[in-house]
């Protein structure tokens, strides 16, 4: 290779380095000093020289934070996933003919594949802690907030990739049907929503959603309720606020995929016996999924990390990590423990990421 | 056409016991203002090998989606067996239909694309494996059985698409444009081991193509179609030697088409013949019909170019036009030779290249002859 090319990738992991290396170390660093009241509000910083600053770093926030508890979840889910994947194939060989192979005969194969994951993982957990009884420091919470708030991003996150899935797969199913000369007057109107700030179009929901709001005028007016709902301040407006936000990020790489798939295959299906329905299950389904997993990880991933929907729409009962790191940083002031929030954070969406990157790399190979 | 007995012509369509397994009556179909078929009426018989022909637009595949189930005809009924087929959905017809994009399902493997009909049938499980076996034995794919369709040549998913669309063994096998993806060597060798497995299933096969050679080669009738009509329904040889319009006679191989009027028939000629006038000065050309058309009615005169012999000196025969080279195609086996024998009337003359190029004795500008006897053209109306 030379010297062009060199520079050539040079430069994109430059930028990489100056803006997301250099600022994850600086984060890293703050999560490891304790909190002082001075500027910057952490001790121990530069001034105290390089060296010195580096040996009185310890591992107090995480401790504080429970991440012993978030890193061993965390251990015991991977482990889960890589039983699985050596258990599945297994137990789909060892229960089903080579004939059979519908929807149904491999959800359960997978059910059962993943019951027995959970109990080896659950009893390799057991033995440890009976084993090593000092490991119960290491998993001990001593302020549950955190954990609570990492646990309830990641059902928020869950949950709403699945309506979001179930609203947009629809939506992408409808728009790749319609007749051509319609499809980029469609495409357009799921873009349509980016033209206006995100924070606006959130916003705007609080008028719908309050009491007062148009939805309760609405039904109060056509005489289906006679209270008007609280849906301002609790999940459901969350769950509406983050399914609204990120529905174009399912329904268009779910219609890319469906746009490009050939007509003819289902009409194939149909050929050989298929009914509409078992056309779509067999075919449609299964040649899709690449983009049902691309748009349900673009969806989740953002999600869990989520701030402007949960402070505007949730109520003080709806504890996501990206409002309770904002609160460290703006509210207390507790720089070192906000930071060791968000490496956390960024540690738990590591896994998504690169399975993300996985299944996209997957679907170049298989289009050669 | 081969079939193996030779004293037993395979032509049901002559025999009026015979009862045809499809039967168009009288179909329309349109889309919107578009009409892509125009009040057809056709029968097709069990065992035969039936080609539709006709160029791009001219309703061919909408024809055989209507077989498939995947159009439904607008006027008219189509009978399968003697049973009106127009409700059945494509899923309940004894059909099969192979695309012409192949349409393999890219997820499964070659043995899972197969038994892919096999499965939704209600043929018990084991035998479903056996007629696999038996269909990969048949298109020679046994090593392909555990590949993924992009693993393997264009000319292999052609046979996948074929074992997939043979294996639920079906009364009646579309085929749309199926050699269209393949090289001309590959689509040659694929057309005789097409008729070989029609013969050998003993399955109806309906075949769409633009391709005539394609057409007369692997079927035993070949419909012509234009604009949603059937320009003529017959075997390869008739439509082929006595096209029934100049549009066929055009559209099948190359052709000389002369324009002229019937001449009132000289005294002593026979009742067959036909004389055509189509120059002031040059003489009428002879040919037969069996019902001559009348006299001063416009008719078309048509010769194939492998009938018109050239020559350096006047022969004796029933037609004789004096002209000159303007060109001549080379095309190895044979020469096409380009006669204008009338300001702007160019006459295609072939011969066989039976000398090498060096020894040949004609070339351009010189002055010929060709020549014909009185039944080598037809003399059309249409």
């Amino acid at each position: 290779m030379n010297w062009r090319g060199r520079l050539l990738i040079a430069i994109p992991y430059a930028w990489l380095l100056v803006l997301f290396l250099v600022p994850f170390v600086i984060v890293l660093k703050i999560s490891l000093s304790d909190i002082a009241l001075a500027i910057p509000p952490y001790t121990p910083n530069l001034k105290d020289g390089f060296w010195p600053m580096l040996s009185v770093l310890d591992l107090e926030n995480y401790a504080f934070i429970g991440a012993g508890a978030v890193v061993a979840g965390f251990a015991g889910l991977v482990l889960c996933i890589a039983m699985y994947r050596v258990i599945f194939p297994r137990i789909r060989r060892a229960m089903l003919p080579e004939t059979a192979d519908t929807i149904f005969d491999s959800a359960a194969a997978a059910l059962t594949a993943l019951a027995v994951a959970i109990v080896n993982v659950a009893i390799v957990v057991a033995v440890l802690a009976f084993l090593f009884p000092a490991l119960n420091a290491f998993v001990e919470i001593p302020d549950f907030l955190y954990f609570a708030a990492y646990l309830s991003s990641l059902k928020i996150a869950v949950i709403s990739t699945f309506l979001t899935l179930l609203i947009g797969y629809p939506i992408a199913y409808a728009m790749a049907r319609a007749a051509q000369h319609w499809r980029p007057t469609l495409l357009m109107l799921v873009i349509l929503p980016f033209w206006t700030s995100f924070l606006i179009r959130v916003y705007a929901w609080i008028g719908i959603l309050s009491t007062e709001g148009y939805l309760n005028q609405l039904l109060l007016s056509i005489g289906v309720i006679s209270e008007p709902l609280a849906i301002l301040n609790t999940p459901i407006a969350v769950y509406v606020g983050v399914v609204y936000t990120y529905l174009p990020f399912m329904v268009l790489p779910i219609y890319a995929t469906l746009d490009k798939m050939d007509d003819s295959l289902v009409e194939a299906a149909e050929d050989l016996g298929c009914t509409a329905l078992s056309a779509f299950w067999l075919v449609t389904a299964p040649l899709s999924k690449p983009g049902v997993i691309a748009g349900c990880f673009l969806v989740f991933i953002p999600t869990l990390g989520e701030f402007v929907i949960p402070s505007l729409l949730g109520g003080s009962d709806t504890v996501m990590i990206g409002k309770v790191l904002w609160e460290e940083f703006f509210n207390n002031r507790d720089w070192p423990v906000a930071s060791a929030v968000a490496v956390i954070l960024l540690m738990i969406l590591i896994i998504p990421i690169v399975l993300f990157q996985r299944n996209e790399q997957k679907q170049r190979e298989l289009e050669g | 056409m081969a079939h193996a007995n030779p004293d037993a012509v395979f032509a049901p369509w002559d025999d009026p016991v015979e009862k045809p397994l499809i039967q168009f009556k009288n179909v329309t179909k349109r889309f919107g203002d578009f009409t892509a078929i125009d009040d057809l009426t056709l029968d097709i018989y069990a065992k035969e090998f039936f080609a539709l022909l006709g160029p791009s637009g001219c309703g061919k595949t909408t024809l055989m989606r209507m077989l498939g189930g995947f159009e439904t005809p607008t006027e008219g009924t189509i009978l399968l067996d003697g049973v009106d087929i127009g409700p059945v959905p494509p899923n309940e017809r004894p059909v099969n239909m192979m695309f012409q994009s192949y349409a393999l399902f890219p997820h499964l493997s070659v043995w899972d694309n197969i038994a892919f009909g096999l499965k939704r049938s209600d043929m018990p499980k084991d035998q479903i494996g056996d007629r696999v076996e038996q269909m990969l034995k048949l298109t020679q794919l046994g090593k392909f059985a555990g590949r993924k369709p992009h693993q393997i040549s264009g000319g292999q998913r052609q046979r996948v698409a074929l074992a997939r669309s043979l294996a639920k063994a079906p009364k009646l096998l579309l085929l749309d444009e199926p050699l269209g993806a393949l090289d001309k060597k590959l689509r040659h060798e694929t057309q005789f081991e097409l008729m070989d497995i029609q013969e050998s299933t003993g399955t109806t096969f309906v075949i769409v193509t633009h391709d005539q050679e394609e057409a007369m080669t692997v079927a035993t009738r070949v419909a012509v179609m234009t604009e949603g009509k059937l320009a003529q329904v017959a075997t390869p040889e008739v439509i082929y030697e006595a096209p029934n319009s100049a549009y066929v006679a055009d559209f099948i191989g190359d052709v000389n088409l002369i324009e002229g009027t019937v001449e009132v028939p000289a005294k002593r000629a026979s009742e067959t013949s036909v004389a055509i006038k189509w120059s002031a000065t040059a003489p009428a050309i002879n040919a037969s019909a069996d019902t001559p058309p009348p006299a001063a009615s416009s008719v078309t005169f048509a010769i194939r170019p492998e009938k018109v012999a050239i020559s350096s000196t006047k022969p004796k025969a029933a037609n004789v036009l004096e002209g000159k080279i303007l060109d001549i195609a080379y095309l190895g086996n044979i020469s096409t030779y380009h006669v204008e024998v009338a300001p702007g009337l160019i006459i295609k003359a072939q011969a066989t290249n039976a000398k090498r190029v060096s020894r040949r004795n004609l070339t351009w500008e010189d002055h010929v002859y060709l020549s014909w006897t009185d039944t080598a053209g037809v003399v059309l109306t249409a």
